[in-house]
């Protein structure tokens, strides 16, 4: 007997350890299911959908990989692809410089710096919706101030919507009105927590402001910058809203972006399998993209510290 | 304060120990739960008693009467209560498929745009009203009848149900169809072909103070309204009845261009218009003439909405070889989950009935569904284009018959628009530009009917 009691102590031990072990899992679970019930189901009910085929609004069973060799024999998928890109790239360039540049004027000392602030960052409060609304009677040929304004000036009237170069540039345009503050946003904050002492280092040995800007605020900055525009690329892939109120994705299919085509696809065309498969690709490419675009900032976190 | 008083305010006062929250919260829950399926399924069947119908519906101007006078004057006649919801287009259309499917009983009777018939008849989330024993009104005009049925009556039917008697699954109740409108300061009579409005453009129009001609310019279902009247009218088809695209040959290629020729005297952004635009340069007396549902006529008449009040007259839309106006009608299935069928069965006989639908019509002019309203003496006085919406009823072209009209709609209208954005850049090579894109259109159109499978 005197053996058996260590043992049974141990047994006790490792069980109370076990316990240990498993109460933050056991805590954890609730709240763990509930994530999977609102987040992880809809992602795989969707990717069941875009294997099942669809007719009359029925689900007709499995249709294997047929919805995505349709959508990749489907050129309006590519050219909405193209066009998404072109998007993203375009508006989320034009939003970043924007962003950086308010963020620097804004983060020294002016005297009106919070109402600079306060201003800028009013377009981004604005639902969607309301900004598309407010953009369509902008550009409206017949009731906007656009072509006013264009014949005020002597040019000819651009008819911002009627045509596909002039709707696109317009969609950027809305786009980056609404979220470059939110960049700017970002990188202010980025500005007002980066330490003082290279910089004030630099300045002494006789750094001027352009050689300070790219020799120690832009590295120093480069994993904010990095948030952003991963933060701003991934929105902008799915904008919506605005392009709906503006052109509906016309001219033709000059700013018809992935989010419109699907939306169309499932809802007007009903083909939910389809629109499905198309999202699903979308998604898979964007995962590998932002996990690229993680590891490189990885990367330049540590090269910085 | 007595013994019991201090207990039960001891009760109330000290703080509750685990074992008693856990008792008292599942207490709480019971009774809740309790209640739930007591009374529950007693307020779900309000809905759908003997007594009781609910219409679901979009919402449209146009349906204004039917809810806020007819629902009334029917519950007064029969006694039988209706419950009325309506939501905007998009999410009623999602609401009624998914009842239907589901059969979730919560409507029996859906309000739906027309081309939802064959979807929701072939998918069984209506039920045929053949059936349930509806009895069609003879005085409905044959051609809003026709809209009802599945599969079709006549033209391109898909293979599935070729054969298939044609049964109705549902009954017009407001006969909207495309219109000319013209100004009478510039049109003594109704223009009766194209060329006659062409000429009056030409001779008359002055942009931007005065046009010609404006349309729906916008990608989409808005441009293919606009064209689908001038490609009727010049003898080409939507669709031929083997699903061949029928608009890429001589006649709907013409057709597009005559709809070019009104570029110089129409306005310039006509590619971004939609209905508002559209109309509005009618209705502030800036425009000559256009084709447009029959919505617009209760603002023709509205001063705050019209500066052209009693100068706007409705005709058929013109002719070139026919009048071949495009109809879209309000229709009205029977939920395959209703609960009052019946109910549902005798709200529609009652509101397609003679008697009723020429009260409908004399109320704002509304778009009746039957030959004697919209030629009742007493209503024509009043709405001067209840002839036309009849005449323009009966030479209507209905849209391809299959739940894949909106993809067909889309790839059309997607080139429409393009060529019109075209036309207006160059203003020149009308006819190379309407082949060019026309025929991509019915290449677009034929590859995907042949991966949908079951048409050719």
């Amino acid at each position: 007997m005197a053996v058996a009691e260590p043992a049974v102590a141990e047994d006790a031990g490792r069980a109370w350890r076990l316990r240990g072990a498993a109460t933050p899992y056991l805590l954890l679970a609730p709240a763990l299911l509930a994530l999977a019930a609102v987040s992880l189901y809809p992602i795989f009910y969707g990717i069941r959908a875009s294997f099942h085929r669809y007719r009359y609004g029925i689900d007709m069973g499995s249709a294997g990989t047929q919805n995505y060799v349709n959508v990749y024999h489907d050129p309006v998928f590519w050219q909405a692809v193209k066009t998404t890109a072109k998007f993203v790239v375009i508006a989320v360039s034009i939003e970043t410089l924007l962003g950086l540049a308010l963020a620097l004027l804004v983060a020294r000392e002016l005297r009106f710096a919070s109402w600079i602030r306060v201003s800028l960052i009013l377009p981004m409060t604005i639902a969607p919706v309301v900004v598309g609304v407010i953009w369509r009677l902008l550009f409206a040929s017949d009731i906007g101030i656009v072509n006013p304004l264009f014949s005020w000036f002597g040019l000819a009237q651009p008819n911002v919507l009627a045509h596909g170069t002039s709707a696109f540039l317009g969609l950027v345009a809305v786009d980056t009105w609404e979220w470059t503050p939110l960049i700017f946003l970002i990188l202010l904050a980025g500005l007002h927590s980066m330490p003082q002492d290279p910089l004030e280092a630099a300045q002494v040995d006789g750094a001027g402001r352009v050689q300070a800007f790219f020799h120690h605020t832009l590295p120093l900055l480069k994993p904010v910058l990095l948030v952003a525009i991963v933060l701003r690329t991934i929105d902008a892939v799915g904008t919506f809203d605005q392009v709906f109120v503006l052109t509906k994705g016309g001219p033709g299919t000059s700013t018809q972006l992935i989010s419109i085509y699907s939306y169309n696809t499932a809802f007007l065309f009903t083909q939910y399998g389809q629109a499905m498969a198309m999202l699903i690709a979308l998604l898979a490419c964007l995962l590998l993209l932002m996990a690229a675009a993680v590891r490189f900032m990885r990367r330049t976190s540590e090269a910085v510290a | 304060m007595s013994d019991t008083d201090v207990k039960a305010a001891n009760v109330f006062e000290r703080p509750l120990t685990r074992r008693e929250l856990l008792k008292r919260g599942a207490l709480g829950a019971a009774v809740v739960y309790g209640s739930a399926i007591t009374f529950a399924p007693k307020f779900a069947r309000a809905a759908a008693t003997a007594d009781s119908i609910t219409i679901g519906s979009f919402q449209d101007n146009a349906m204004a009467p039917f809810r806020d006078t007819f629902i009334k004057l029917f519950a007064k006649e029969t006694g039988i209560k209706v419950n009325y919801n309506e939501t905007n287009y998009d999410t009623w259309y999602q609401n009624a498929k998914n009842d239907g499917l589901n059969k979730t009983g919560a409507y029996d009777i859906y309000v739906m745009d027309d081309n939802w018939v064959p979807e929701f008849a072939a998918g069984k989330i209506v039920q045929s009203l053949d059936s349930l024993g509806f009895k069609v009104n003879k005085d409905i005009l044959p051609k809003g009848v026709d809209q009802g049925l599945w599969p079709p009556r006549s033209g391109a039917k898909m293979k599935a149900f070729a054969s298939q008697k044609p049964e109705l699954y549902a009954i017009v109740i407001i006969d909207d169809v495309e219109i000319l409108y013209y100004n009478k300061d510039h049109f003594p009579k109704a223009p009766q072909t194209w060329d006659d409005i062409y000429k009056v453009a030409k001779a008359k129009a002055h942009p931007p103070k005065l046009y010609g001609w404006s349309a729906r310019g916008v990608k989409g279902n808005p441009i293919v309204q606009t064209y689908l009247p001038l490609m009727s009218s010049y003898g080409a088809n939507f669709v031929n009845p083997d699903w061949s695209p029928g608009f890429a040959g001589a006649k709907g290629v013409a057709a597009l261009e005559r709809l070019f020729s009104f570029i110089p005297y129409m306005p310039a952004g006509v590619a971004e218009f939609d209905t508002d635009q559209e109309t509005q340069v009618l209705l502030q007396g800036k425009c000559t003439a256009l084709t447009e549902y029959t919505g617009l006529v209760h603002q023709i008449d509205n001063p705050s909405a019209s500066k052209v009040v009693g100068k706007i007259n409705a005709a058929a839309t013109p002719k070139q070889e026919r009048s071949g106006p495009a109809i879209g009608t309000f229709i009205c299935g029977i939920a395959s989950g209703s609960k009052n069928p019946k109910g549902a069965v005798q709200f529609l006989e009652w509101f397609t009935s003679s008697k009723v639908q020429k009260q409908f019509a004399r109320t704002g002019g509304s778009a009746a569904v039957t030959g004697s309203a919209l030629h009742d003496p007493v209503a024509v006085k009043k709405y001067r284009w209840l002839p036309a919406i009849a005449d323009a009823v009966n030479n209507s072209v209905p849209k391809p018959r299959t739940p894949d009209e909106p993809k067909m709609e889309d790839i059309l209208g997607t080139a429409l628009n393009e060529a019109l954005v075209e036309a207006i850049s160059k203003k020149k090579d009308y006819n190379a530009i309407a082949q060019k894109h026309l025929t991509s259109a019915a290449n677009q159109i034929t590859s995907y009917l042949k991966q949908q499978g079951g048409y050719f």
